[in-house]
This record gives C-alpha cells, structure tokens and sequence, in this order.
C-alpha cells in the first residue's frame, strides 16, 4: 500500500549502552550469562559436572548440533525454513559410511561423499525453493522424506558403524574431532562459526540473504538475482550439514536410518535462541554459537541429573517458546 | 448552525517518546462533508483511531449523539453507526463479495450461514447505490474501485450515521472518484455526517463543507470551505505557501538524443503494443487512469514482469531486458509506486539500502568495503537532504518522504541515467512533495532522463515536457506540454470508456 | 468477471485420477493386492492419518501448520493406554481423554501463535518436542486387543462378526472418517468458524478490522486440529500392537503431506476437507500400498517426497499460469 501515514515518528530514546554491549547485542550478553549460569547450576547440582571430562562430552554434541545450527542460520536469515537437516546428516553420515565399511572406500572418499551428499541436498531444497517458488516447509519435508529413503534403501535399512580411533587404516579421521584431548572439533567449529559470521556480515552474499530475508522485491527490483543467492542459502546449510555429519560419526561412531529428526528442532532451537528471526532479516552467528552451546549444556546436564534425555526435549521446547516470544514482543514494541 | 452529531473535545494522546494527538478538538454534523487535513504524522489518522477505538485516549471526552461515549473497539464503534472506509483496503481476497460485506455479522440460520439471504441483501445495497456489482464474485476478482464501492456498500449496510472515508481516492481513477462523488452527496442528502481524509485539495474544494486542519498532533483550526482559498489551508497545514506553476513549454532541445526507444511492447492484457521515445534530461509523463497500464509498461519494460514482445533501445543499441538485473545494467532505475513492498528493505539501515543496487562497486576483494560505503550513502544523504540522524539508522524509522530519497540515492549511486518514477509522490507530505520535484527537476537538468508515472493531473501538468496518455493497456496520445491541458488529457485517457 | 472451471483444473479431480490409477496399477501387478484382507489392512492404517490431515487441514488453511500432531497422537495414546493397563481406567475414559489431550495441545498452540504471535512453524515445534519429550517418559503400553476386556474399541473401526479364519470384517471406520469429512467440509463451508478460518488464511487484517474476534477463530482452528489429533490416537492404537514412546515425530508429515496433495493452497486461504480425504489416499496408497508391487517399503519415503513436491508444483505452476494471464 502506499505509504501510510507514520504517526509515531520519532525515535524512542534507547538506554544508553556500553559500546561493546551495542556491538555484541543485548540479547547475546543476556544469553551468554544464562549459559555460565546454567552451567554453575548443573555444577553444584551434579557432584563431579565441573571438570573437563564433562566439557569435552559436552563438545561432542556441541561440534555436530553446531555446524546444523550453522548451517540453518543461513536459511532462517532469508525467511524460510529446513527442517530436514537432520535427516540429511544421517543420510550423509549412512551412505558415506556404507561405502566406507562395506565398500572398502578410503576415508578421505567416504568424508567427500558425506559432504558432497549435504552439498546435493541443499542445492535440490535451494532450487526447489528459490527457482520454483515452492514454500520451504514443504520442501524441507518432502526432502525429509527423500533423505531418509534414500539412506534406507541404499544400506537396506542396516546401522553404520564408523571405524574406531584404534583402527589402523581410517580412524585417523577422529583427530578431526579430539586430538590427544586436545579438541581439535572446537578449533575447527569455531573457525567455521567465524568464517560464517564474516561471510553473513562482510561479504555480498551475506548482505543479500540478509535483505532478501526482510523485502524480498525490493531487492530483486534492485537489479539483484535473488534466485541465486536465495538458493545459495540452502546449498551453504546443505554443505555444512554434510561436514556435521563427518563431526556426528567422529563423535558417535554409529549411525541409523531412519532417525535423526530430533535433531532439526535442536538445531533450528540453537539458532532461533541466539537471536536470528524466523521473519527474516536478522541473524546473528555469535548467538546461534551460545544457543547451541546452551542447548547442548542443557541435554548433557539432564542427563547427568539422571533423567532421561527427552526432558531436554521439553525444556529446549518452553525456552525457545519464551525466546521466541521475547522477539516477538519486541517486535511489537518498535513498531 | 445545527447541533454536531459527534464532538471530540480536548483529546490527548501520548505514545512513548511521541506526543502524537495534543488536546485535539474536532466535530461533525448531521449532513456535512468535513474534511480533516494535514500533513503526515499530523495525528489525523491516530485522532480516528481514538475515536474508533483501535487506541484509547490519555484525556479528553467524545460526545456522540448527545452522550459521551469511549469505545473499545471498532465493533463497539460500529455498531453504535461509525465506520471507517479505510485507506488500505480490508478485503478479504478469497471470499466473494458478499461475504466480505457482511463478514463479522453474518445472517444465521441455526449453525449455519445463511449465504442467500446476505447475497439479497448485498445486491439491494448496490441498487440503493446504483452500483454494479455481483456479489458472488470473488472479491479478488475485482478491480480496485470496485472493491472500494464494497467497502463503501459494507460501512452503508451497518446503518452508519458516521462514514469516515481514510484517502479513499487514492487508489481510484478520475471517474470512479466521480462516482465516489456521488455517492457521498447522496449520503449527505440522507443526513449522514462524514470525515474526509484526503491530501487532494481539489477534492477537498468540491466535494467538502467544512475543513479542519491538523499540524504536529496538534489542532489548528477549522474553515467553511466555501470561504476560503487552497493556499488558506495549504498555510495552516504548513505554514508557507509552496506551490509552483505548471510547466508551460519545455526546456529540452527538440533534438536531444533518444537515450530510450521503445518498439511495440507487449505483456498480458495491460500492456498492448506501446511504444515511445524518452530523450536526454526529459522528464517523460505518463498519465492515464488507475488500471490503464502505466505500472504494467514500466515494469514490463524493467524486467520485472515477464513481457511476450517488444524491442527496447538504450541510446540507440537494441538490448535484451528480461529481469531487472538486465535493465539495471543498461543503467535503468525503477521507483516503485509502493515503496514498503517494492522500493526499500525496512528492517535495514539507509547504507545498506543505498548501495542495494551497486554492491560490487564497493567490494575489497570479497569483501564489502564498509567504510567506502558509509562515505558514499552520506554524501548522498547532504545532497538529498535526507532528514536522518545517521547513515545507520533503519530506514523504518524515517518518513516517507525521506524513505523516498532513499530509493532516489539507491539508483543514483548505481549512476543509472534513466529513471522510472513510478507514483513519485504517493503518501508524501505536501512539504516533502515539493522537495521530491525539485530534486526530479534537478536531475533531468543534470542529463538524467525520466520518465514519470502519475495520477495526479496537476502533477502531469507540473513536471511533464511531454505526456504520454494510456488507456486499457494501450497508448491512445502523446502531448507536447505547450500544448497539453487537463481536458485533452482526459479526453484521450477516457477515449474508450465513453 | 466470472469463470468458468473446467472440471479438469479442480486439483481434487486430478487427485481422485491418481487414486484410481494407482489402484488400479497395484491391481494389475500385484495378486496379493486384490485380496480383501489387503484392502482392509490398508483401510486399518489410513485412519489416523485421514484424520490427523482433516484437523490439520484448517491451521494449513489459516496459513500456518501444526507440527505437533504426529507425536501429539503418539502421546496421547501412550498417556491412555497407561491408564488403561495400570490404573484400570474405562477405555471410554480414555478415549475421551485422548481427545482432551488433543484438545488441550491444539489450544496451547492456538494460544502460542493467535494470541501471543509466535510464529506457527516455531510454535508447533516446540509442542512437537515437548510431546515428544513427555511420550518418551511413558513405558510402551499395549492398548487391550480385540479379545481383551476393552477391546471392543476396535469396533468403531472395523466390525468383526464370527471368529477365526471365516470372520467377516467390515472397514466401518472408513464411513466413519468419510462421516467426519463431510461434517467437516460442510463446517467450514457454512459456519462462522469455517469462514473465518479461511479469511483468516486470506487477510487476517482485514477481519480484524471488521470486527471479529480473530484471535477466538484463531485458536479455534489449532483447537479442531488438536482434537483430531486426539481422534487419531485411539485409530492409531486400534492399528498398531505397542505404541512406541518417542516416537510420531514425522507422522505428521503424511498427514501434511495429503493435505497439499488434496489441493489446499500452500499459502492459506483455500481448502478443502474433501480434498484432504483424497490428498491422504494417495499418501496412504504409496506408503502402504508399494511393497504390494515388489518395491522396498523405504522406496515409499522417497516417492512420497516426490509425490508432494508434484503436487504443490502444480499449485505454483497454476498460479503463474494465472497471474501470467492477468
């Protein structure tokens, strides 16, 4: 519609804000210190959660969870959705690795086909979406679908085991992940992370996926192919979830068809926590980093507490509720 | 003078950080037009909104028919006999005519809905209007105007004695607006009162009684219509007379090269065989009536629609536009009619809106020279006089005339030498108005050419050198502006219409 | 300006075309196919997927979705059967609660996203984990089989006369579910509630303005789905012999699925229930009916995938074709 009239113009005076607060958001700092808090918490609670055994379990769930999370921050920036990473990292992880153990590939071929077959998926979920308009929701689920069926019917529906770090010919590859406890994961994790944030911030395809998030026409009237780099959003997620696969097998050693939905909400939950909106536009990698962090804090402190995984379902469920909410209030609030 | 039906006394009202009505006074009688003027952010839509009850007032009282009232909401407005036709048109799209008239009180008979009675009762509101429309059709299906009459038909069928109309004309063609004429003097006949909103002040001269005029949230005062002259109202809603003179002959040398020739465009039923030439630091008009196919040309030939044929010539070398992509390399830009939709990205700041288009330009490598960015969006923000705080401020935050300089700096960072002003001055200000064609003016005599897509007749006269006249999806004239007047104009974008 | 539809460009004709080619290609290829008992157990597994898409037919109508209803009816039916066997709780009870269950959720998600403006994708998904997480705290728990005290809730389903290998099995549940789509077909045709699910699905700003308590209609749609929901729980657990905790994540997605298939717009605001009986026959058909032709049953993941992305290519290819002509 044509311009309507803005009645209440004017700035809101914000509170005055240390300048490292402004640069790193409000929202982060708040999400940075429930994470410490939380952690303290599970520390006197569980007698012997403080230490760095329990971090490095922790990281396990933090290097996999977080390239998804990475991955989908890209998409979610643009306005759209996928929630079929998770299976797609299982069926990287299957059919990579069938071909690894049954079909006597080197390790080297078998983590290429795992990234590539992620790279694959998000081109497919990245055309359907952006060339043929199709909502991202049902692609994500139809690719669910594919994702699943297709790691069935290539390992007829057996598990994967990965070899063992003993394993003389291919468990050099979990050095990738912990190296003489030293963890190598987090190195690598978080230069992606950086990496990520560089490319969303700096870089031409981060400014576009960002605005096209937010006036999708606008930006195309501005002489921008904003097919392409839609798309591009998709195939970053499908690339990242190829390598979260390579970090899921390196930690867990076996994998099974059929599985691995969970996953998607943790991972949409992580990036929907640090602050990246599901209306699009706004996205922050440094948050997607915590709200990971968190998510995966939260699984291995209930499971310490005794109780079974699933609770961390629910609590991952009512925060991102109230995450979600917060935004959402805020939002009204501006306007 | 007879008693008002609905007085509004001493209303206030603050939202943080803005005093958006200031002890507001406003009344309306039984079988009046009063007109309610102002400026954008004037607070005239925010004092309709207390009346209706989408806010609440922080003080103040509203008498209607003798007591005093506060609503809750527009259901409680409505049902006591005040309705608002709205600017933004509140149609349900997938709902047929009928439905949408009677939406929110439907006839029932038990559970269910009683369809055929509500298209009875729809199609007896038409013939009191005199209005042809089928209410079973589906509500998308109509054009424009039409679904303006529906809204008109529904705020009727709610025994109204009260119709504010929020800018109902623009979105309407010259006629549908004299249909709208009609109607709101039949309505006046019957004793209705009714607020007109609007910015035209032509129509406030025809078709309104009495005027009051809003400035900064505040109340400035009212005027018999009759008894006072455009620039009255003009001052009290700005405080400085501004309006310039039409343009009687134009400045640009009859052999000015052709920077844009286009042959035989054709797409879909609104764009038929349309072809014309736009020349170096010509400002181009397009005049025609809603729905003739202005938009349609421009954003067929922008790329930003499929077209079916068509050549187009960028300083004489034929090129393929088939996305905008396409045309912003040949250095064309396009405003959009509806900047929120079309022209900017809201949620961003003005740096990054203005450098949309022209990205690769300010690239290190891979990377986006920041610092490059920022230098080039201020200097346009000096030149345009954009009213910002900051080059980082998010465009939601600025008002529409400077959101407009926005889109303006967009394309004139990307250096593009031919501009397509679709609607140039929709929903601005008149102050912010004036600004706008000063800088159109500045920038054809600086070699840009532009073409201009307006409904505005004044506007046409005003800015145009030549004027092209469309009418259903065809170009039926083109006018010299020496020798272009209102009446030719009119009479060739009306030709088949009889 | 009105159209004439040819018969040819209802989504539900091309639907009810693949149905029947489907049918009839199974019956071509497969014996086993042909048998009754064949048809009856597929009938026996489309129930609760026919009726979780009805109820979800109406958030996808409002332009939104409910992730939450295939490990919602998952929990419900764990929740219900625990009862059952350990607490000795009426079966009747427990199907009402089941529905309650249902009911509940759906206003919880109704409340999330019509009143306090969560974004339904987000929304859903968290009631979908938190189900999920609540399901997975409860020991698998047979519902009583057909010769059990209790077990008579079979019936509603699938009236059995005589015994052993003579019985003659009748697949009421199918008139049962058909009953249902008609109700509510006609409730979203020609009630308050189905109007306004669909304007809301059209432009929920103009029906707020007109008045109507959207946020009530709002809530209402996610309410109807989670009873269906509730529904499908006590067909699911007619069906299956243990209802696994944690499980239903991705059942929801068949349901969805048929729901597109059947024609309902992927952008709100048109729909049709029996457009969805027949969307969910075609999901139905692939997943129950593909090993019948000698294809590996995971082949069926893949070409529902396929199948529903098919389906709403025709929906935008439609579209274009439309605004094209415009």
């Amino acid at each position: 519609m044509p311009g309507p009239e803005k009645e209440t113009e004017g700035n809101v005076e914000k509170i005055k804000q240390h300048p490292f607060v402004k640069k790193v958001g409000f929202n982060r700092v708040i999400l940075f210190c429930v994470m410490i808090l939380m952690y303290l918490a599970f520390a006197i609670m569980v007698p012997g959660f403080f230490g760095l055994a329990r971090i490095m379990s922790i990281m396990n769930y933090v290097y996999f969870l977080g390239f998804l999370s990475l991955g989908v921050t890209f998409v979610i920036a643009t306005g759209g959705i996928d929630f079929s990473i998770g299976p797609v990292m299982f069926c990287c992880g299957l059919i990579s690795g069938y071909t690894l153990v049954n079909k006597g590939a080197p390790v080297v071929a078998a983590l290429i086909i795992s990234v590539l077959i992620g790279f694959l998926f998000g081109v497919f979920n990245g055309y359907l979406v952006s060339y043929w308009t199709i909502p991202p929701f049902i692609v994500s689920m139809a690719s669910m679908n594919i994702a699943k069926g297709i790691a069935a019917v290539y390992t007829k529906t057996q598990s994967v085991s990965w070899p063992l770090s003993n394993d003389p010919a291919g468990g050099w590859f979990r050095n990738l992940v912990s190296c003489n406890g030293f963890p190598v994961g987090l190195v690598i994790f978080l230069v992606a992370a950086f990496i990520c944030m560089i490319v969303l911030n700096n870089t031409k395809p981060g400014r576009y996926i960002l605005c096209l998030g937010s006036n999708r026409e606008a930006v195309r009237l501005s002489g921008v192919d904003t097919k392409k780099w839609e798309m591009l959003a998709y195939v970053i997620c499908g690339t990242l979830v190829g390598i979260a696969a390579i970090f899921f097998v390196g930690a867990y050693t076996t994998v099974q068809p059929g599985y691995g939905d969970q996953y998607n909400n943790e991972a949409i939950a992580g990036c929907v926590m640090g602050g990246t909106s599901m209306v699009g536009g706004l996205a922050s990698i440094g948050g997607t980093v915590i709200g990971v962090l968190i998510i995966s804090l939260l699984q291995e402190g209930i499971l310490a507490l005794g109780f079974a995984k699933d609770i961390q379902l629910i609590v991952t469920g009512l925060i991102v509720i109230v995450v979600v909410y917060a935004d959402v209030m805020a939002r009204r609030r501006k306007n | 003078m007879a008693d008002a039906i609905l007085t509004m006394e001493e209303i206030d009202k603050s939202f943080p950080g803005v005093h958006a009505l200031d002890h507001v006074h406003f009344d309306v009688q039984c079988g009046e037009v009063h007109a309610l003027m102002g400026e954008n952010g004037a607070g005239k839509s925010t004092l309709m909104k207390v009346l209706t009850g989408i806010y609440s007032k922080d003080s103040g009282t509203i008498t209607y028919e003798g007591k005093e009232v506060a609503f809750s909401n527009t259901r409680e407005a409505q049902e006591a006999g005040i309705v608002i036709v709205h600017q933004e048109l509140n149609m349900v799209g997938d709902l047929t005519v009928a439905q949408n008239i009677f939406i929110g009180r439907e006839f029932m008979k038990g559970f269910t809905i009683d369809d055929k009675k509500m298209i009875e009762e729809s199609k007896k509101l038409f013939d009191e209007l005199k209005i042809d429309i089928n209410p079973r059709d589906k509500m998308s299906d109509l054009t424009v105007g039409k679904q303006q009459m529906c809204e008109i038909a529904k705020a009727i069928s709610h025994k109204a004695k009260v119709i504010i109309f929020d800018e109902p004309s623009a979105a309407l063609t010259e006629k549908e607006i004299e249909d709208l004429f009609t109607i709101i003097r039949d309505l006046r006949s019957k004793g209705l009162a009714i607020v007109y909103i609007s910015h035209r002040m032509d129509e406030i001269k025809v078709i309104t009684d009495r005027v009051t005029v809003m400035r900064d949230g505040g109340y400035v005062g009212t005027l018999i219509t009759k008894e006072c002259t455009k620039e009255d109202i003009i001052n009290m809603m700005v405080g400085r007379v501004i309006y310039e003179d039409p343009k009687t002959e134009s400045k640009v040398p009859k052999d000015a090269p052709v920077v844009l020739k286009v042959e035989h465009l054709n797409a879909g039923r609104m764009v038929q065989d349309v072809s014309f030439e736009l020349r170096k630091g010509e400002i181009l008009g397009f005049s025609g009536l809603m729905g003739a196919g202005r938009t349609e040309t421009a954003r067929a030939l922008f790329g930003a629609d499929p077209k079916t044929s068509g050549d187009i010539y960028v300083n004489g070398e034929k090129v393929t536009i088939n996305s905008p992509q396409d045309a912003v390399k040949h250095g064309i830009g396009y405003l959009s009619e509806d900047r929120k939709r079309y022209g900017i990205v809201v949620q961003k700041t003005i740096t990054e809106n203005s450098t949309m288009a022209t990205l690769e330009k300010y690239m290190s490598g891979i990377f986006i020279n920041k610092s490059e960015e920022k230098k080039i969006t201020e200097k346009y923000i000096k030149e345009l006089a954009t009213k910002t705080p900051s080059s980082d401020q998010l465009v939601v935050n600025l008002s529409g005339g400077n959101q407009q300089k926005v889109v303006i700096a967009k394309w004139l960072v990307r250096d593009c030498d031919i501009l397509i002003f679709d609607e140039p001055t929709r929903g601005i200000d008149v102050g912010a108005k004036n600004e706008i064609y000063k800088l159109m003016n500045r920038l054809a005599a600086e070699g840009k050419s532009i073409i201009m897509i307006s409904s505005e007749m004044t506007e046409i006269l005003r800015m145009s050198d030549r004027i092209v006249i469309m009418c259903e999806g065809k170009k039926t004239g083109e006018l010299d502006i020496s020798e272009a007047t209102q009446e030719k104009i009119m009479s060739k974008a009306t030709r088949d219409i009889a | 300006m009105t159209k004439k539809k040819s018969i040819l460009s209802d989504q539900r004709f091309i639907v009810l075309l693949v149905i029947v080619a489907l049918i009839v290609i199974y019956m071509i290829f497969s014996p086993e196919f042909r048998k009754y008992s064949s048809i009856l157990s597929m009938l026996d597994f489309s129930y609760y997927d026919i009726l979780m898409a009805i109820g979800v037919t109406f958030p996808l109508i409002t332009a939104g979705v409910d992730l939450s209803i295939g490990t919602g009816m998952v929990c419900y039916a764990l929740i219900a059967g625990k009862l059952i066997r350990d607490f000795n709780c009426p079966v009747v009870v427990a199907m009402l609660l089941c529905v309650l269950f249902g009911l509940i959720v759906g206003l919880a998600n109704g409340a999330l996203i019509g009143v306090m403006g969560l974004p339904p994708f987000l929304a859903t998904l968290c009631t979908c984990m938190i189900t999920r997480g609540i399901s997975s705290m409860v020991m698998a728990t047979p519902w009583p089989t057909t010769k059990q005290p209790g077990g008579w809730f079979h019936s509603i389903f699938k009236l059995t006369f005589g015994t052993g290998r003579n019985a003659l099995k009748i697949p009421i549940g199918f008139l049962v579910v058909v009953i249902l789509v008609l109700v509510m077909e006609f409730v979203l045709n020609h009630t308050k509630f189905g109007r306004y699910t669909i304007a809301i699905g059209s432009n929920k700003e103009a029906v707020t303005l007109s008045g109507v308590n959207v946020k009530f209609y709002h809530v209402m749609a996610y309410a109807i789905c989670g009873v269906f929901a509730g529904l499908a729980a006590i067909a699911y657990a007619a069906v299956v012999p243990t209802v696994q905790p944690g499980t239903g994540a991705g059942l929801e997605l068949d349901a969805i699925g048929g729901v597109f298939v059947g024609g309902v717009s992927a952008t709100g605001g048109y729909g049709s229930v029996i457009g969805t009986l027949a969307g969910v026959f075609v999901i139905v058909l692939l997943k129950t009916g593909l090993p019948y032709v000698g294809l590996q049953a995971n082949w069926q993941q893949i070409i529902t995938g396929i199948v529903l992305i098919g389906a709403v290519m025709i929906d935008v290819a439609k579209r274009r074709r439309m605004a094209k002509e415009q």
